[in-house]
C-alpha cells in the first residue's frame, strides 16, 4: 500500500519522522502518532444533506412567532440568499415546541425526543457560520474546508494524519443515501494521494466495490490465485530488490483478501441482538435505512476505522433536509427517519465504552433562514425556508468533550452567529485538535504552497470550551 | 525626513573608510533574502529598494522607523516578533543578521541614494544558458548498466504509445541486426497514431480536460472532445510547440479567417486549417465552473478570467499563479496586480458555442427545420393528453419517432473563444471577491518578466481586441525563460517518471530546484533550436545512454493499464477521434452516480473497447477502474500522476466484471494446441516463461482454466510495471 511518498513529500508533509516514513511507504494507512495526546480516536459524522433548520431543532427563537408574517426589522441587516430577496421575504414562525432535557436543561425541539435524552453528553454549537449560500459551496465548506472544488475532505486529512487502527477495512468510510448535490468531492482526497479518499460502503452483503469474486470463484480458488500470484510477484521483486512499491503491492493483495472476508462479516447484522435491532429501529421501514448506517458506524468504529460519515438524505432519492417547501413537514419526515437511530447510536456507543473515544458530529451544510422562501424565479413557498450559512447549529458528543452545554448563539431571529461565532475553519481546527492534530502542522505541498485543511485560518478556542469541566 | 537623510548621508560617507558598513551589510542581506519579492515586484506594496520606499512602506505601513527598531515593522517581521513573519514559510534569518538590521535601524537607517540591486533573479526567470557539454550523456555522468533489448522495446513502446509491443514486433526488433535497429524502432513508434493518443493524454492532464463542468450542475460540454482530438492530432503531427501555444491562446486573433465558401462546395483547405487551429482555444472553455443562478454576468466573468489566468500560468509557464488571486503571492514575485493583469488578456473574450460549418450548411439545416417544428407540435399534443389515454399516447409517440428521424442532423459546432463587445474593464478584486472592486488594470505580463507586449488600444472599450495574440507571442517567444524549460521538463518526466524539476507546474520558489539545470537548459535550447519539435526531444532522450540503461520499474498509469488489458485480450478497438464513449457500468459502479440520465451509455458495445483517452470524462463521477489507478482530478491542471498502491486496485483487477470479461477474451485468443501458456506470456509480458514459471503456470491452469490464467497475468507486477 505505498503511495510512493518521496522523501521530500514526507518531510514537507509534517510527518517526516523517520520511523513513520518507513511505515508510510509500505502502508499509507498505517496508524501514525498524533502531534499530541488525543481525546478522540474516531469520528462519526452524521451529515444531514440539504441543510437542517437550526430554528426547528436546537436553536429556539421565540421572536419568530412574534414576528410571523412581518418583514425583518432593518436592525438585523440584510444577507444574500440563493433564491430569495431577503428584504422582500417575511418571517416564518416555528411550529415546533421546545422542552428542557437532562440535568443541563438544554432545549431540544420535539423533532428529536431520542436525541434529547442524551443532551447531557451533547455540546450544541449554535454559532457555526461560513459564506456559501448554495449547496455546492456549503457542502464543500463543511466537508473540504473551502467553497470551491479540489480540496481534500476532512476524513482524508484525518487519515492522512493519523492512518487507521484497522488492518482489514478502509480507514475512511462513507455511507450515502443516494447522491450528493456537489458530487463525490465531499469525500474525495483532492490533491492528497488516492489512498486517503473515502470508500463507499453500500448496503447488503458486498458492501465494497468489486468485493465479491466472479461467480464460480470459490474462496479456495481465490486463495490459489493469490498464492500463485504471490509466487510470481515475489520472483519479480527479487529482480527489483528494494522497490518498496512492489513490496506494497504484495501487501495490498493480502489486504484485499482480508477485506473480502472482513467486509461481509462487518455487513452481517444478523448477529446483532433483537434488543439492539429494536433500539436502532432497524426493522422499522421509516428508520431502517438510517438505522443500518448508524449501526454500521458503531461496528466500524469498534473495528478501528478512523472516520465514518453517514448521510441522511440525498438527490434522486426520497428527499433530503432542503426545506424550501413546507419546511416544517419536511423536517418532521426527515427527523422521523433519523432521531431514533441517532439516539440509539449514542446509547450504544456509551454502553460499550466507545463514546469517550468517538467524536460524533451532527449537522448539515447550513441552517435555514428565519424568513420564508421567496424564490425569485417563482415557486417560493410561504411555508418554506431558504439556505442560511450565516449562523446555524452543529452538535457534538463524545470524543472527550463535555456535554450538556450550549456554545455561542445567533441573533434573536437566528439569522447570524453573534455570540462566540465559530467559523467552519475553527470547527475543523477543533476537530483535528480533539484527534491530537495541530491543524497548522498537518500540511501537504501542492501548487506551490503547503496546503492545510484550515487554509490560513482556524482557531482552536472552541476546544477549551468543549473540554472544560462544568 | 530631509534632515534624517542628510544625517544618514553624512554618516555613511564618514564611516565608509572602516570596511563593511552596516548599510553594506544590510544591502547584501536584502539582496540575499528580501528583494526577490520586495524589489520591483513590490509584494504587499513594499519595496526595499530605497530609503524613501522603506519609509513609505507598504499596505501595513512604514517598514522602518529610523532610530527605533522596536517600532519598525521590518525588524519585527524578521525577528518574528508579532504576527507578520519574514521571510515567509522559511527559517528565520540567522541571529547575527537580525542583529545587523536592528543596529542599522537604531543607527538611523542610513541608506545612501543608490537604489538596491541588481535584484537577484530566481533561476527559472533567467534565460537558459548553453552549457559547455552538448549531449544528455555528457551532462549526466552516472554509472550505467545498459538495459537488454527486450526491456528496451517494451519500455520504448509503452513510453511512446501507452501499449505493450506485440509479440511479432518484439521478435522483429530482437532479430534486426541493423546497428540502427533501435533508432528505427523509435522512428516507427513516433510515427504511430498511438503516439498522439499517449502523449495527448499527458497534455490533457495539464489542460484539466473534462467533458462536463463539475459542481452541482456538472453540465455537459458537448464539444469538448474536439479539443481532445485537436491535441492528439497536434502531437501526431509534431506541431511545433510554439505554434501549439499560439493556437490555444489566440488562434482566432493570429490566423483571422472566416468560413466563406468563395465559390467552392467544400470549405477551402486553408480555411479548414485555420479552423482546426482555432480548436486549440477550447482550452479556455473546459474549466470546472459552477453554474448557478447566483453567478450573474460579472461574477461569472471574474471566475472565468481567473480560471484562464490559472491555466495559462500552470500549463505554459509552469507557475502556480492562483495564490495571487486573493493576495500577493507569498513566495513568488507575482502580485495581485500581476494576476489580474494576466487575467485582463482574456477580457473581451468569451467561451461561445459557434457553428464550424459554412453558412450554406446552416441554411440547409434551417430550411428543413420545419420538421423539427413538427416534432415540437407533437410533443405539445402528447403533453395535453389525458393521463389514461394509452392508445393516444402510443400513436403520438410513434408519430414523434417517425417525424424525428426525418429531422435534419444538427450541423457541427464547437466551443471556442470569440470576442465580446465592448471590452469590459478588469479590476483587482480584493480577496478574490467580484463584489468588491480595487484598482482597474490593463493587460500585462507579471512585472518580474519586464515590460512585455505593448497594446495599442483606445480607452473606450469599443475595439476588437488583440490581447491574447500579444500574450501568445510573449509565451511562445524564445525570450521567455520558462516556456521551453517547462515543456522539456514535462517530456523528461514522461520518460523517466520524475522531471528534472520535480514540480512541473511550479518553477517558482516553492517548487523544486532543478536536479540538473545544465541539462534542463541544454534541452530547452535544443528544443527551440529545432523548431520546438517535441518529437526531436523524444529522439534526443530516447537515443541517450541515460535512457537506454537499466532502471527501476515504473507503474503504468490508469489509461495504460486499461488499454494494455484490452490490447493483450485482442479486443482493443483502435478507432480514433469523435464523440466521447460512455461505457456501461456494473450495477455496483452505478451506485455512486447522482443521476443516471447524466450517463448516456454509448449503444455500440464495440465503442467500449476503445482507448481510454476517448472515454467520457465526467467531473462528478470518475470511472472506478481509472479512478483507483490515480486518474487525475480534473478540477485543476494535473502536473504529475500519483502511483498509489491500494487494496481497491487489487479488488478491481481480480474481481471486477470488466477485468473478468477481458480475461475470458484473452483465453479465447490462445490456441490450446500451440503452447497456450507460451502464447499468453508473449502477449502479456513480451517474453517466454522460464521452466519454473511454465511449471507453475501449467499446474495452475490444471487446477483452473486459461481464463483464470489471464486474470493472473493481469495482476502480475511484471504486467503493470515497466522496467
Amino acid at each position: 500500500m505505498s503511495i510512493e511518498l518521496s522523501r521530500r513529500q514526507l518531510l514537507l508533509s509534517g510527518l517526516g519522522f523517520p520511523a513513520l516514513a518507513a511505515a508510510a511507504v509500505t502502508n499509507p494507512q498505517a496508524a501514525k502518532q498524533p502531534h499530541f495526546p488525543a481525546t478522540a480516536k474516531s469520528v462519526i459524522s452524521l451529515f444531514m444533506h440539504g441543510g437542517p433548520s437550526h430554528l426547528e431543532t436546537f436553536d429556539p427563537k421565540p421572536a419568530l412567532n412574534r414576528l410571523n408574517g412581518q418583514h425583518v426589522p432593518p436592525s438585523f441587516g440584510s444577507v444574500q440568499l440563493q433564491f430569495s430577496k431577503f428584504e422582500e421575504s417575511t418571517v416564518l414562525g416555528c411550529r415546533r415546541t421546545f422542552r428542557k432535557y437532562g440535568q443541563s436543561g438544554l432545549e431540544v425541539s420535539d423533532l428529536f425526543p431520542h436525541v434529547a435524552e442524551h443532551v447531557d453528553d451533547i455540546a450544541v454549537i449554535r454559532s457555526i457560520h461560513h459564506d456559501g449560500f448554495t449547496h455546492t459551496a456549503a457542502l464543500n465548506w463543511l466537508n473540504n474546508g473551502w467553497s470551491r472544488l479540489g480540496r481534500p475532505s476532512v476524513g482524508s486529512w484525518v487519515v492522512y494524519g493519523l492512518g487507521s487502527e484497522s488492518e482489514n477495512l478502509p480507514a475512511f468510510v462513507v455511507m450515502l443515501e443516494n447522491g450528493i448535490k456537489s458530487g463525490p468531492s465531499v469525500y474525495s482526497s483532492g490533491f492528497l494521494p488516492a489512498a486517503y479518499q473515502g470508500t463507499l460502503l453500500r448496503d447488503g452483503p458486498a458492501p465494497i466495490l468489486n468485493l465479491k469474486p466472479q461467480r464460480g470463484m470459490t474462496e479456495s480458488n481465490q486463495r490459489d490465485m493469490l498464492d500463485t500470484l504471490r509466487w510470481f510477484n515475489e520472483r519479480h521483486l527479487e529482480k527489483n530488490v528494494g522497490e518498496t512499491s512492489l513490496e506494497a503491492r504484495l501487501a495490498s493483495y493480502e489486504l484485499a483478501f482480508r477485506m473480502q472476508i472482513a467486509a461481509p462479516e462487518l455487513a452481517d447484522l444478523s448477529k446483532e441482538t433483537p434488543a439492539t435491532r429494536t433500539l436502532y429501529g432497524l426493522d422499522d421501514p421509516a428508520t431502517g435505512s438510517f438505522a443500518s448506517k448508524c449501526l454500521m458506524a458503531r461496528r466500524l468504529v469498534e473495528r478501528g476505522v478512523r472516520f465514518v460519515q453517514c448521510w441522511s438524505g440525498g438527490t434522486g432519492g426520497e428527499g433530503d433536509w432542503d426545506g424550501h417547501k413546507q419546511c416544517d413537514k419536511n423536517h418532521l419526515d426527515m427527523a422521523a427517519k433519523t432521531d431514533r437511530p441517532i439516539g440509539a447510536l449514542l446509547t450504544d456507543l456509551k454502553s460499550r465504552g466507545l463514546l469517550d473515544s468517538t467524536l460524533v458530529i451532527w449537522g448539515g451544510e447550513f441552517g435555514r433562514t428565519p424568513v420564508c422562501d421567496g424564490n425569485m424565479n417563482g415557486g417560493g413557498d410561504p411555508d418554506g425556508r431558504d439556505h442560511n450559512p450565516y449562523g446555524f447549529t452543529i452538535w457534538m458528543a463524545g470524543g472527550g468533550i463535555r456535554g450538556g452545554q450550549v456554545i455561542g448563539n445567533t441573533d434573536e431571529i437566528g439569522l447570524r452567529a453573534i455570540e462566540d461565532p465559530v467559523h467552519v475553519h475553527d470547527l475543523h481546527a477543533s476537530i483535528l485538535h480533539l484527534m491530537g492534530i495541530d491543524h497548522t502542522r498537518l500540511t501537504y505541498p501542492f501548487e506551490g504552497r503547503q496546503y492545510r485543511l484550515t487554509d490560513v485560518a482556524g482557531k482552536t478556542d472552541l476546544v477549551k470550551r468543549l473540554k472544560t469541566k462544568a | 525626513m530631509s534632515v534624517f537623510r542628510h544625517v544618514a548621508l553624512t554618516l555613511t560617507m564618514g564611516l565608509a573608510a572602516f570596511g563593511q558598513q552596516p548599510e553594506d551589510q544590510v544591502r547584501k542581506l536584502f539582496d540575499e533574502s528580501c528583494l526577490g519579492c520586495h524589489g520591483s515586484a513590490r509584494m504587499s506594496g513594499l519595496s526595499l529598494s530605497t530609503r524613501e520606499s522603506m519609509l513609505a512602506g507598504g499596505k501595513r505601513g512604514p517598514a522602518i522607523v529610523p532610530g527605533k527598531s522596536s517600532e519598525s515593522l521590518l525588524y519585527k517581521a524578521v525577528a518574528h516578533e508579532g504576527e507578520l513573519q519574514m521571510p515567509p514559510g522559511k527559517k528565520p534569518l540567522a541571529a547575527d543578521k537580525i542583529r545587523v538590521i536592528r543596529q542599522w535601524i537604531d543607527s538611523g537607517a542610513p541608506f545612501g541614494t543608490k537604489p538596491t540591486g541588481p535584484e537577484p533573479v530566481w533561476w527559472s526567470f533567467r534565460k537558459p544558458v548553453r552549457p559547455a557539454a552538448a549531449s544528455i550523456d555528457e551532462l549526466t555522468r552516472t554509472e550505467r548498466v545498459p538495459a537488454d533489448r527486450r526491456a528496451l522495446i517494451r519500455r520504448a513502446t509503452f513510453d511512446l504509445t501507452g501499449l505493450p509491443p506485440a509479440p511479432a514486433e518484439v521478435d522483429a526488433f530482437l532479430s534486426d541486426s541493423d546497428p540502427n535497429a533501435y533508432k528505427k524502432l523509435i522512428d516507427r513508434l513516433l510515427a504511430s497514431p498511438r503516439y498522439g493518443e499517449r502523449w495527448g493524454r499527458l497534455w490533457l492532464d495539464v489542460a484539466r480536460y473534462a467533458d462536463t463542468g463539475g459542481y452541482e450542475t456538472d453540465v455537459l460540454f458537448p464539444n469538448a472532445w474536439r479539443y481532445r482530438d485537436y491535441v492528439i492530432r497536434s502531437f501526431n503531427d509534431d506541431k511545433p510547440y510554439d505554434t501549439f501555444i499560439r493556437e490555444q491562446v489566440a488562434a482566432d486573433e493570429i490566423w483571422q479567417d472566416n468560413l466563406d465558401l468563395n465559390g467552392t462546395y467544400e470549405l477551402p483547405e486553408s480555411k479548414r486549417k485555420n479552423l482546426d487551429r482555432r480548436m486549440g482555444t477550447a482550452l479556455y472553455t473546459l474549466g470546472a465552473m459552477p453554474v448557478e443562478y447566483s453567478l450573474f454576468g460579472q461574477q461569472y466573468r471574474a471566475e472565468w478570467q481567473a480560471e484562464s489566468a490559472n491555466i495559462t500560468g500552470n500549463a505554459f509557464l509552469g507557475l502556480s499563479v492562483q495564490c495571487a488571486r486573493c493576495h500577493d503571492h507569498k513566495f513568488d514575485p507575482i502580485s495581485q496586480r500581476d494576476y489580474y493583469s494576466l487575467g485582463a488578456f482574456f477580457a473581451g473574450s468569451e467561451d461561445r458555442e459557434v457553428p464550424i460549418v459554412s453558412q450554406m450548411r446552416i441554411f440547409e439545416y434551417t430550411r428543413y427545420q420545419t420538421k423539427v417544428v413538427a416534432v415540437e407540435e407533437l410533443r405539445r399534443k402528447l403533453n395535453s393528453l389525458q393521463p389514461n389515454d394509452k392508445d393516444g399516447r402510443e400513436t403520438i409517440l410513434r408519430q414523434i419517432g417517425e417525424a424525428y428521424v426525418k429531422t435534419p442532423a444538427m450541423y457541427d459546432k464547437a466551443n471556442l473563444l470569440v470576442h465580446t463587445e465592448p471590452v469590459p474593464d478588469t479590476w483587482i478584486l480584493p480577496r478574490g471577491d467580484s463584489m468588491m472592486k480595487g484598482d482597474k488594470v490593463r493587460p500585462a505580463i507579471p512585472a518580474v518578466f519586464g515590460s512585455g507586449p505593448q497594446l495599442d488600444e483606445p480607452d473606450n472599450g469599443m475595439f476588437i481586441p488583440r490581447r491574447r495574440k500579444a500574450l501568445a507571442e510573449w509565451l511562445a517567444s524564445r525570450d521567455n525563460p520558462l516556456t521551453a524549460r517547462v515543456m522539456v521538463n514535462r517530456i523528461w518526466q514522461g520518460h523517466f517518471g520524475t522531471g528534472l524539476v520535480g514540480t512541473p507546474n511550479d518553477f517558482g520558489r516553492q517548487g523544486d530546484k532543478p536536479s540538473n539545470q545544465n541539462l534542463l537548459d541544454w534541452l530547452a535550447l535544443e528544443f527551440m533550436d529545432h523548431g520546438w519539435s517535441v518529437k526531436y526531444i523524444h529522439r534526443l532522450i530516447m537515443n541517450s545512454d541515460a535512457y537506454k540503461s537499466r532502471r527501476n520499474p515504473q507503474r503504468l498509469d490508469a489509461e495504460s493499464i486499461r488499454d494494455s488489458i484490452l490490447a493483450v485480450s485482442g479486443a482493443l478497438n483502435t478507432k480514433m477521434y469523435g464523440q466521447p464513449v460512455v461505457t456501461d457500468l456494473s450495477k455496483d459502479e452505478r451506485e455512486a452516480m447522482r443521476d443516471l440520465t447524466m450517463w448516456p451509455v454509448t449503444l455500440d458495445a464495440a465503442e467500449s473497447d476503445r482507448r481510454s483517452i476517448y472515454l467520457f470524462v465526467k467531473r462528478s463521477f470518475r470511472l472506478p477502474m481509472l479512478d483507483t489507478f490515480d486518474a487525475p482530478d480534473t478540477t485543476e491542471s494535473c502536473p504529475r500522476r500519483e502511483a498509489s498502491t491500494v487494496a481497491p486496485q487489487a479488488l478491481a483487477l481480480m474481481n471486477s466484471d470488466w477485468t473478468y470479461r477481458q480475461a475470458v477474451r484473452f483465453a479465447a485468443r490462445l490456441d490450446p494446441s500451440k503452447d497456450p501458456i507460451g502464447q499468453a506470456w508473449q502477449l502479456a509480458l513480451g517474453r517466454a516463461p522460464d521452466s519454473a514459471e511454465r511449471a507453475r503456470a501449467e499446474e495452475y491452469v490444471g487446477r483452473n482454466d486459461l481464463g483464470r490464467l489471464g486474470l493472473l497475468l493481469f495482476n502480475m507486477s511484471e504486467f503493470l510495471y515497466v522496467n
